[in-house]
């Protein structure tokens, strides 16, 4: 039995939380918080530790998934929840003022961590706000020397999360099975 | 007004022990209600420690079978960290030193969060 563990990260509302709910074989461990800030505005609660599950493939491989909370001033737990990470999944609400800018941010703040391991990126509320469109991130992403699968996904479907996992995990180690 | 209140919470806190070195209300996902903290301590970063350490703990004491959390306590060689809810959108985090007395620390602070969950 081999054990994984990615990361999932992102702005607040990007649905990393929702994300990992999605795939994770059990109720997953979350630490979500009534809203005082500016996140109010876009949801009721926040995570202010991290979140986790875990996913099983083929019944040997346990990916260990964790979440980060997506406001900066909790970047100590960025650092602490990357440490022996083999991926990030960095997830985007297409409906945020700038979300390419926030992939900027993301990239930059994950930047050694990514250099290290594999990220993907995953698009999220593409249903609401169509533009930027995919292109648009693979093109910033190829200014930037990342290389990076880019999806528009849905947090809520497992089928959608399921598949940006699997593409990070097949960057990481194209000989696993699922 | 309500933030005078709160302030003097803190400077009577401070004040009652001359083990508590600093202490600050903080809101649930980790913003700065009213702090009394040494120069030079980041808030953003106290209040978001403060937040994910009473989250976890929140999590844990549920989990592992201990009830309903009523305080974190970290020790470090230096000194105390202490945490806890100040109702439930509020948690009071105390900087004590390492020789502090924690049974009036618990006491004191537990009073001191009492009457600030009533301000709230």
């Amino acid at each position: 039995m081999s054990n994984f563990k990615i990361v999932f990260s992102g702005p607040v509302g990007a649905g990393k939380t929702t994300a990992i709910a999605s795939i994770s074989d059990f109720a997953p461990v979350s630490t979500n918080e009534n809203a005082s800030d500016m996140t109010r505005e876009r949801k009721p609660q926040t995570t202010v530790a991290l979140d986790y599950g875990v996913m099983k493939l083929d019944g040997r491989e346990k990916i260990h998934l964790y979440g980060t909370p997506g406001q900066e001033r909790f970047n100590f737990m960025w650092d602490i929840l990357t440490s022996g990470g083999l991926g990030l999944v960095l997830l985007l609400d297409n409906t945020r003022k700038d979300p390419l800018k926030d992939m900027t941010f993301f990239i930059d703040s994950f930047r050694d961590y990514i250099s290290q391991t594999a990220l993907a990126v995953g698009i999220t509320q593409t249903d609401i706000a169509s533009v930027p469109r995919l292109d648009i991130y693979n093109k910033k992403l190829r200014e930037m020397k990342i290389s990076a699968a880019v999806f528009e996904v849905d947090a809520r479907k497992q089928a959608d999360v399921s598949l940006l996992v699997q593409s990070l995990l097949f960057t990481i180690d194209p000989g696993l099975e699922y | 007004m309500r933030d005078e209140m709160l302030s003097s919470i803190l400077s009577e806190l401070n004040g009652t022990s001359a083990d508590i070195e600093a202490s600050a209300i903080i809101s649930i996902d980790g913003l700065m209600i009213a702090a009394m903290l040494p120069q030079g301590m980041d808030e953003d970063r106290v209040g978001a420690m403060s937040a994910a350490m009473l989250s976890l703990g929140d999590r844990t004491s549920d989990e592992l079978g201990s009830g309903e959390l009523e305080q974190v306590l970290i020790k470090g060689d230096t000194g105390f960290v202490l945490m806890i809810h100040a109702g439930k959108d509020a948690v009071v985090t105390v900087l004590a030193k390492p020789k502090a007395k924690l049974g009036l620390i618990f006491l004191d602070v537990k009073r001191a969060a009492e009457n600030i969950e009533q301000i709230l």
